[in-house]
């Protein structure tokens, strides 16, 4: 992890991207003021976003629905993450396991999340397993192809090192190679979260009755463009947040990687 | 050295490295003996596969063909000593949790193993930094932790793979001596392995000059001079000298 250019001119980089975000919201501001747009102004969106606070919708609050959907992406989340990271070792370490269970793997990962609601929905109902299964789905093949490869490609030195210093094979895995491999296993985790928040929102807009994904479901049944755009703010807002967290966490984690990087 | 006994008969070791297009000896025949308590420097230009023959000692790789014998049986790992040319210090723990690798791995009780480390942490003269990431470390302290962690294994042998390799010159000075001062008080057979005639006699108790690949030992030499060694002796010039044009005839 080098320095990136973005670390050298920190004001500039700061004063460009506050006048692009600027830039986005102008144009939608202008296109949504033209008399033929589709398209809610930004005005509007707070009015419906202050709406939204003070009225639940489908006898739920904004809070209500956005812990719904919380809560079924940090289930499948936690779910996949603890399955995922066992399964790239195994993946990683045990060379007659990869060989038997990767193409297997292989034929499955390809396929995306939400592909799987009809049949998930046949197995589990509609309740909340379903959609934690689909969550489950996504978070899991980032978490599994990471932990792979951070643990097939752990430092032939570091490897060596714990050798001779007389590890016997469960503590080459355990005190060298996956430590070695946690940056690259949480990254895996980042872009799991980030998936399964992505299918968690597919998911709800299949079957639902709450959840940021209903939102959006509801405000395209009764053409509330507005509560459309508000919910699309909130996903975004929450994807954020769940990122910062878990970069916070990588830096609680890992407190040697932030002096490397000095 | 006559009374000296040996620990470790290396006979006819071949080592070649295969590619797609071709094979490539490494180790011809190489033969030597290490006696016990000896400082012995393995002296030759880059790339000859004095890694490779340290590898060999270590259990890290097999040769094609010859042996390699311990008088006091084959070790098993943990049980010599390797310190490596570029640190393989473990970034995720600490100057005492990486000297405490090996006593870990040997599941001794967390006091014990504290005491053991912290012994030879001070014998590197790192007290204070114990706690200390490798990262906030300079190169040569990295390798005072690797050279600890070696010590700390307690072997009677260890092999130093151009430990120095790395560093500046002012810095490989003080590391010199600080290897000797370190010697003096852990008595182990040292196999020193390095690319640097000053260095080599500098430390040597005895050095063996290695060929361009495929590689063999072709000189050895035994200083005769007084420690501390200074390399503004005259012997030690001569020595020098001598070995340097040695090394352009054996490239």
């Amino acid at each position: 992890m080098k320095k990136t250019r973005f670390d050298r001119g920190n004001l500039k980089y700061y004063a460009l991207s506050v006048l692009s975000v600027s830039l986005l919201l102008l144009a939608w501001f202008v296109y949504s003021s033209s008399a033929n747009a589709i398209l809610s102004t930004p005005m509007e969106v707070i009015e419906r976003f202050a709406g939204v606070i003070r009225s639940p919708i489908a006898g739920t609050s904004l809070a209500g629905h956005i812990w719904a959907s919380l809560k079924r992406v940090l289930t499948g989340f936690i779910v996949a993450s603890a399955i995922g990271i066992v399964l790239g070792i195994c993946f990683g370490w045990f060379e007659t396991f990869r060989d038997i269970v990767w193409p297997i793997f292989s034929i499955i990962r390809p396929i995306p999340p939400i592909a799987w609601i009809p049949l998930v929905i046949l197995w589990a109902g509609i309740g909340e397993t379903a959609k934690i299964i689909i969550v489950f789905i996504a978070c899991v093949m980032p978490v599994v192809l990471n932990t792979f490869a951070g643990i097939e490609s752990a430092d032939p030195l570091l490897l060596d090192a714990g050798k001779v210093l007389g590890a016997n094979s469960r503590q080459m895995l355990l005190s060298v190679a996956l430590p070695d491999s946690i940056p690259t296993i949480i990254a895996g985790m980042k872009n799991a979260l980030s998936t399964g928040w992505m299918a968690v929102v597919g998911a709800e807009m299949v079957v639902a009755r709450e959840g940021v994904g209903f939102l959006i479901i509801s405000g395209m049944d009764n053409l509330d463009i507005s509560l459309v755009l508000v919910s699309i703010v909130i996903i975004a807002c929450i994807s954020a947040c769940l990122t910062f967290i878990l970069n916070r966490m990588e830096g609680v984690l890992c407190p040697w990687l932030k002096l490397e990087n000095k | 050295m006559a009374e000296a006994r040996k620990q470790i008969t290396v006979k006819g070791i071949c080592k070649s490295f295969q590619n797609q297009e071709q094979s490539l000896q490494v180790l011809q025949d190489v033969t030597l003996d290490v006696n016990e308590n000896e400082f012995l420097v393995i002296l030759g230009p880059g790339q000859c596969g004095k890694t490779v023959l340290l590898n060999i000692l270590a259990g890290l790789e097999s040769a094609d063909s010859g042996t390699v014998e311990f008088a006091n049986g084959t070790p098993k790992y943990g049980e010599i000593g390797f310190v490596f040319q570029r640190y393989a210090l473990f970034p995720w723990k600490t100057v005492l949790q990486n000297v405490e690798m090996h006593h870990k791995f040997q599941r001794v009780p967390k006091k014990e193993r504290r005491e053991q480390a912290m012994h030879f942490i001070r014998l590197v003269g790192l007290d204070g930094f114990e706690n200390a990431y490798p990262a906030q470390l300079s190169g040569g302290m990295k390798q005072r932790v690797g050279i600890a962690r070696a010590y700390a294994t307690r072997s009677n042998i260890i092999l130093m793979d151009e430990p120095f390799g790395a560093l500046d010159a002012q810095t490989r000075y003080q590391m010199q001596d600080e290897i000797l001062k370190i010697r003096s008080a852990e008595k182990t057979t040292v196999i020193f392995v390095t690319n640097n005639i000053e260095e080599a006699v500098t430390l040597g108790d005895r050095i063996l000059l290695m060929s361009n690949k495929p590689s063999s030992i072709v000189r050895e030499y035994v200083p005769e001079l007084p420690r501390p060694r200074q390399n503004t002796d005259r012997a030690f010039m001569d020595l020098r000298n001598v070995i340097a044009q040695d090394m352009d005839l054996a490239l």
